[in-house]
């Protein structure tokens, strides 16, 4: 897990942007394509760049599901959620894979090597039901075929 | 015509002519998302490589979709005489070696992977992509260059008559652009299909400064990929869209919203449009002409409702992506609390065909009410989830049985979803057609063009439980009636799935129902259509659920266990699948501890004539039953 960046980094990585331009997810977005999550202290460095509050960048932050207020888990099953996907097994894909890695869906292990993330669905129904794994495609799962996944990614973090 | 714009035009049209008489063969690959996910990069890869091991004198490329995303990775192969051109699919990486042999080395046919044959005459072996059931009946307009041009390449849109329409219209004024578009009947592509023309007009007569443009390519209904189809085989489409209604609503700046969970659409129509900067197509004093116009791409960070135009606004803007109360509507107030016209890409990238062709030509397919093509994507339990453009008003039947390929192993359709998850079900009334009425009647909607279908095997419960799950994770939180009653519409099935129903539950869905149309957006007004429209079309799978405790497609949780039939094969491997250790060893066989078993039925899939799923309450005496209420 990488350090917390510095105010100065963050400063510069956002300076850039400017008040009343639309500019708030656009410097969220940055930050996240940097560091991969969103450190609190860069949601005050935001605000202060923007002229608004930290309030107004921590609920924008939080409002969307992909803006991260974590370092993400180094392995992490992103399970589609879409109907082709649930119509052909994709629920139980889901508890399945929830009782082998012990998390819940949103959740990650204790030290933080994999996690379980909801997905949603981007029209690769051709492979359904799937679930990315590290923003891989993995299609045309069945339930056991998903257990035996998410056994490897939890054996290979022991 | 604007003679900077006239010459840029010839100039890529003589390019393209020159590129397609290089004497080469030439492979083209289908890059999309649809086509990544079946390994396109490693078959466009091998291609290289193997073209250069071999090496092939060959002009190696990328497309866009044709819209049969089932037999990706497809490949076009153009002769080296120019005359003969055959798409082929499923073409793995693994098959490229005996591919380029067969297509470039010899020359010839590959008819276990063809498809059809786009340029030249059919064979015995390969037919015409256009008897192919999946073209016939397709009216392929704004999909007229997917799997022809390169989507990264601006010279070639504009060899194809590209931003033609918009020198077209640098030449009219924008009372006359306005007129073009109200002519031509083109309604709004996302589900509304409220006229274009009408929305570009409000632009127009704004009588405040200044005014914006919006491309809605939120596509978040799951199921659909229409948007995205768009922006990543032909992203120029939207550009000079978006610049036509510039021109008529004079707008100084457009934003395309693109959701976050299409990367590669984000980086074509960054492409797209950086290219039209570099042109001059874009920026200050476009082709010399003096107007002023900038289109900025905003990525979207995972959130339903800023498909919802307000709630979108309010997301640029920078505030949580919550609807507004309308009114004020977007014309007179939208972003920056300036008067904006929002527009989904399909309806701008209509648009350009308008302008090139008139708009009677444009209008000439399709019905009376509906103008024009429309895209559809079909998926769930289809033989071929894909993506077709048709006019509006063929049945149901012709696109589950044509377009889409018919049933998944051939079983009986239940039902079908026409477009997202707040528009409802239907019932498999396959003589409906594809216009907008007939769903208007049921109160429902034909939404954004994603249609899912479903057979037997789905338990309408548990359909509407995913529904209303999906609209109460995605509920911006402002209404009661929205954010809570999603939330005790889900708990209510919830509770008939763990075999808690109660006769007055109908009774209570139905005044959620009536309850949630007073949310202040379209989220809440139509979550619960689903459950308003499956009450109508499945009442007696209802009244099994919740009188009967029985679900007849064996889906819910508590009203069905799993257990041991016979200590057959694949009984051991069932034991060691089972992620919670259900499975225990008593008289020496294997039983399930239904306290510990989750109904994942990972043990059914690999050993199915050893576990057999029962009606758990069917077990129950029926004078218990009786007794207990």
């Amino acid at each position: 897990m990488q350090a917390e960046p510095s105010m100065q980094e963050l400063r510069e990585l956002v300076a850039e942007f400017l008040p009343n331009r639309g500019h708030v997810m656009p410097a969220l977005h940055k930050v996240q394509d940097r560091y991969g999550y969103v450190p609190r202290v860069a949601m005050d460095v935001i605000a202060r760049q923007l002229s608004t509050t930290p309030a107004l960048i921590y609920g924008a932050a939080t409002f969307y599901t992909d803006f991260r207020l974590h370092p993400r888990p180094e392995t992490e099953i992103s399970w589609c959620s879409g109907p082709a996907c649930r119509l052909k097994g994709g629920d139980r894909i889901r508890e399945a894979i929830q009782a082998t890695l012990e998390v819940p869906l949103g959740g990650e292990s204790d030290d933080g090597r994999y996690g379980l993330h909801i997905g949603q669905c981007n029209g690769t129904c051709t492979e359904s039901p799937q679930v990315w794994v590290n923003e891989k495609v993995v299609g045309n799962l069945t339930v056991s075929k998903a257990i035996r996944l998410a056994r490897d990614i939890k054996g290979e973090s022991e | 015509m604007n003679a900077r714009l006239q010459s840029m035009i010839d100039d890529a049209k003589r390019a393209w002519t020159e590129q397609r008489s290089s004497g080469r063969e030439q492979v083209t690959v289908s890059i999309d998302t649809s086509s990544l996910a079946r390994g396109a990069d490693e078959t466009l890869a091998a291609i290289r490589a193997q073209a250069a091991a071999m090496n092939l004198k060959v002009d190696v490329g990328i497309t866009g979709t044709w819209g049969m995303n089932w037999l990706e990775p497809t490949v076009t192969v153009r002769s080296a005489a120019g005359t003969r051109t055959v798409l082929y699919g499923n073409v793995t990486a693994d098959r490229v070696p005996e591919f380029l042999q067969a297509v470039v080395v010899e020359g010839r046919d590959l008819p276990e992977l063809a498809i059809g044959v786009v340029e030249g005459n059919a064979t015995a072996e390969v037919p015409l992509l256009s008897d192919h059931p999946f073209m016939r009946g397709q009216v392929r307009r704004l999909m007229a260059n997917m799997g022809t041009i390169d989507p990264e390449s601006i010279d070639h849109y504009l060899a194809h008559d590209g931003y033609a329409g918009f020198g077209k219209a640098l030449d009219m004024d924008a009372e006359a652009i306005v007129k073009h578009m109200l002519d031509s009947g083109l309604g709004g592509r996302a589900g509304g299909g409220f006229p274009a023309g009408r929305k570009w007009d409000f632009l127009r007569t704004a009588t405040a400064d200044p005014r914006y443009l919006v491309c809605n390519a939120d596509e978040g209904d799951p199921g659909a990929w229409v948007n995205r189809v768009v922006m990543e085989a032909d992203p120029h489409l939207v550009v000079e869209g978006m610049m036509i209604a510039a021109r008529a609503g004079h707008a100084r700046e457009g934003y395309i919203y693109i959701r976050y969970e299409y990367p590669l659409a984000i980086a074509r129509m960054q492409k797209a449009i950086d290219d039209a900067y570099a042109r001059g197509l874009l920026g200050k004093d476009i082709l010399g002409t003096g107007w002023d116009f900038d289109l900025i791409v905003h990525r979207g960070a995972g959130a339903y409702v800023c498909g919802e135009e307000t709630g979108l606004i309010n997301s640029i803007d920078g505030y949580r992506g919550m609807p507004r109360i309308k009114p004020p509507f977007p014309a007179q107030a939208g972003l920056w609390n300036k008067p904006t016209n929002v527009n989904n890409v399909e309806s701008y990238a209509n648009a350009p065909m308008i302008m090139r062709n008139g708009a009677e030509w444009w209008a000439n397919v399709s019905n009376e009410k509906e103008k024009g093509t429309k895209m559809f994507t079909f998926s769930g339990h289809v033989n071929w989830p894909g993506c077709v453009e048709v006019p509006f008003g063929p049945t149901i039947r012709q696109c589950l049985e044509q377009w889409a390929g018919g049933m998944l192993n051939g079983k009986k359709c239940k039902g079908f979803q026409p477009g997202g998850p707040l528009s409802g079900v239907v019932t498999a009334n396959l003589d409906l057609t594809l216009t907008l009425d007939p769903y208007r009647g049921m109160g429902m909607f034909l939404g954004g063009g994603g249609i899912v279908f479903f057979d037997e095997s789905t338990c309408i419960l548990d359909m509407c439980k995913y529904f209303l799950g999906f609209c109460e994770d995605e509920s911006c939180g402002r209404c009661t009636t929205c954010h809570g009653g999603t939330q005790r519409a889900v708990e209510i099935i919830r509770r008939i799935q763990q075999g808690g129903g109660r006769e007055s539950d109908i009774l209570n869905l139905e005044k959620l129902v009536t309850s949630l149309v007073w949310s202040n957006c379209f989220h809440g007004q139509f979550a619960m259509t689903s459950i308003k429209t499956a009450l109508k079309a499945f009442p007696s799978e209802w009244d099994e659920h919740i009188i009967e405790k029985r679900c007849r497609a064996a889906v819910c949780d508590g009203l069905i266990d799993y257990s041991v039939r016979a200590q057959g094969e694949g009984i051991d491997e069932a034991a060691e699948i089972c992620p919670t250790n259900a499975f225990y060893k008593e008289a020496g066989g294997w039983q399930i501890d239904d306290g510990l078993c989750i109904r994942c039925g990972a043990c059914k899939e690999l050993a199915p004539s050893s576990i057999e799923i029962r009606d758990r309450f069917a077990r129950i005496p029926a004078g218990a039953a009786a007794a207990g209420g």
